[in-house]
């Protein structure tokens, strides 16, 4: 809310430089594994934004979140690959299904404590992983689909690292852009009314089983998406992609960057792709030195790097 | 063959009952999902393997010196990563929880690395028969070892005046405290308390499997945080009933229909239970204060 009574003034220009700064880079930096660095930053970011909309705006706990990328990466690989749809149709579907699938998981929310969807969530993640693992004749098992077609824009074939840069910055922009307007919309003031006090909401005509279901729903959405453009991405997805491990990853990457921030997502992302990347090559110390950042960052910054403060359940110490 | 593997899951239930207790102990207090529950608990009994395969030390000095460990360093990452969060939101700590339990598995993999290793037999490896039954000497040392200890520490938690402060901390903090009861303090030793009882079903765990590995790290804070949830977060008696729950579906599933599919069957009736009773078994109906 301080944002809308604050006018940031800066605000206005920092974001379309970074936009500006982002789209120079690949013609600057030529470097094919920075590129795919990028692009897969891309890939957690949108998943990350539809996470931290789920976690962040509507106070949701959410542990399954890798199944709703596997979900939109299956979707359309096997569209694409036994149907023979092209990419934005595929992409349409796996939002679709992903959609479905979050008010499939969303109506037990309503029924269950914060703790309690969490486990449900993450028995979801698990069933979903190991049915794409066991199911041979559907989703070719341990193997995972192969041979996905790139994408092609107004006919133009998706091939390179470069190209796909461009189209990753696209999504991560129209995800951003859909949810700083769902945010600010009568959805958005309905999810943050549920997380800062769900009974108080009800008491003021929210309804809260709608938009809780909703809010997840429209989170995992974005999630299908990420998954979609990962299966073009890499051309080949197996359920080893979609593991707890991959949740965790997400979750992390959400709160250091800032529950209830969108470019704290992103930046959250950035920040542990690129620490996982960097301390590759301290391989043995990585999950370590993971842990540590983890750690310190929250205990010195509690809300995240760029997180709001209001999420608590205490009352903060002063100030509005 | 049904009764076999009832009590080959009871057994295995009873070692999930020491885990799930120290969790759930910790989530009914301070309502954190202690995401290094489980790495804590592999570390310690991980350091009873050093001792008794290394240093080939005596094996009950080696487990009592892996449980010393993990309620040592239960209560250094309580103090470490929780202790200044406890006022944040509780997600913060559930990341810091994860953070220390990357932190302590890259420890593990430093000392003793990745690999599934051979743990040695605590107990004599005997099978006798009843009524045409198979009972191993380590079931039956796990289940009077597991009732031992539960009903010691029903006692403690009755009887002893730690243990009276801890069950009312799990009521009300801000009220134990103006009662005059060392929070930090206690809070520390309810940490301790659960690494303690963690390194002990390790220990049985992995004598009665053979075997020891990082994953079985996170595989325990896993099914410590499912059969906690089958019998009711924070609820002690429901951390038994999940566990037994959670031990004999597996090895049901397992033996009936196949051991991939068993975490699913266990997940599936999870959801199945929840959607009946939405605050596990023995849990109560939390009534929303405004």
């Amino acid at each position: 809310m301080a944002a809308q009574t604050r006018p940031w003034r800066w605000q206005f220009l920092f974001y379309p430089l970074i936009l500006v700064g982002l789209l120079i880079l690949p013609l600057v930096v030529t470097n094919e594994y920075v590129l795919r660095i990028m692009i897969m930053i891309w890939i957690y970011s949108v998943a990350c934004l539809g996470y931290n909309f789920i976690m962040g705006f509507t106070g949701l706990l959410q542990f399954g979140h890798a199944a709703f990328y596997g979900i939109g990466a299956y979707t359309t690989g096997l569209l694409m690959t036994e149907l023979g749809f092209s990419f934005w149709p595929a992409l349409a579907a796996a939002a679709a299904v992903t959609f479905i699938f979050g008010i499939l998981m969303g109506l037990p929310a309503l029924r269950l404590r914060g703790d309690y969807i969490c486990l449900v969530t993450l028995a979801f993640g698990e069933i979903f992983r190991v049915t794409m693992q066991g199911w041979q004749s559907f989703t070719h098992g341990q193997m995972g689909i192969v041979g996905i077609a790139p994408p092609s824009v107004f006919g133009f074939r998706i091939v390179s690292n470069f190209h796909f840069y461009y189209l990753g910055l696209a999504f991560v922009v129209t995800s951003f852009l859909f949810l700083t307007y769902v945010a600010n919309s009568k959805i958005g003031r309905a999810a943050t009314a549920i997380r800062e006090d769900e009974l108080a909401a009800t008491c003021l005509g929210v309804n809260t089983a709608y938009y809780k279901v909703l809010c997840f729903s429209i989170g995992c959405t974005l999630a299908g998406v990420a998954g979609s453009f990962l299966a073009v991405f890499l051309s080949t997805i197996a359920p080893s992609n979609f593991t707890l491990g991959e949740t965790v990853l997400m979750c992390i990457m959400v709160i250091v960057g800032g529950l209830g921030s969108l470019p704290g997502s992103i930046l959250g992302a950035a920040c542990l792709i690129f620490a996982t990347e960097f301390f590759r090559q301290v391989y043995e110390y990585r999950l370590l030195i993971i842990g540590l950042i983890m750690v310190f960052v929250l205990l010195w910054h509690p809300q995240g790097i760029m997180g709001i403060r209001a999420w608590q359940r205490h009352e903060a110490e002063g100030g509005d | 063959m049904f009764i076999q593997q009832l009590i080959n899951g009871i057994s295995l239930g009873a070692i999930y009952c020491l885990i799930t207790i120290g969790y759930s102990m910790v989530y009914g207090i301070m309502r954190l999902m202690n995401f290094a529950h489980g790495d804590v608990y592999i570390f310690g009994t991980f350091v009873s393997f050093m001792f008794m395969v290394t240093y080939k030390m005596n094996i009950f000095l080696a487990c009592a010196l892996g449980m010393l460990t993990g309620a040592l360093l239960a209560s250094f990452v309580e103090i470490l990563a929780y202790r200044r969060l406890r006022h944040e939101s509780r997600v913060i700590s559930m990341i810091t929880a994860l953070g220390a339990g990357f932190i302590i598995q890259n420890g593990e993999e430093i000392f003793w690395g990745v690999e599934l290793q051979r743990f040695p037999s605590v107990f004599p490896a005997d099978t006798f028969t009843v009524l045409g039954l198979n009972v191993s000497t380590v079931q039956l040392f796990t289940l009077v070892f597991t009732f031992a200890l539960l009903a010691a520490f029903h006692l403690f938690l009755t009887y002893a005046k730690t243990g009276k402060a801890i069950l009312c901390l799990a009521q009300d903090i801000t009220t134990t405290s103006l009662m005059g009861v060392p929070i930090n303090r206690t809070v520390t030793i309810v940490y301790a308390l659960g690494g303690f009882l963690g390194v002990v079903s390790g220990i049985l765990y992995a004598s009665a499997y053979n075997v020891i590995s990082i994953s079985m790290g996170f595989a325990g804070t896993i099914a410590a945080f499912t059969a906690a949830v089958f019998g009711g977060l924070g609820n002690l008696n429901g951390a038994i009933v999940g566990s037994l729950i959670l031990g004999v579906t597996q090895s049901l599933a397992g033996a009936y229909v196949s051991t991939a599919f068993k975490d699913v069957i266990s997940f599936g009736l999870l959801i199945l239970i929840l959607l009946v009773r939405p605050m596990g078994i023995l849990g109560e109906k939390k009534v929303e204060r405004v």
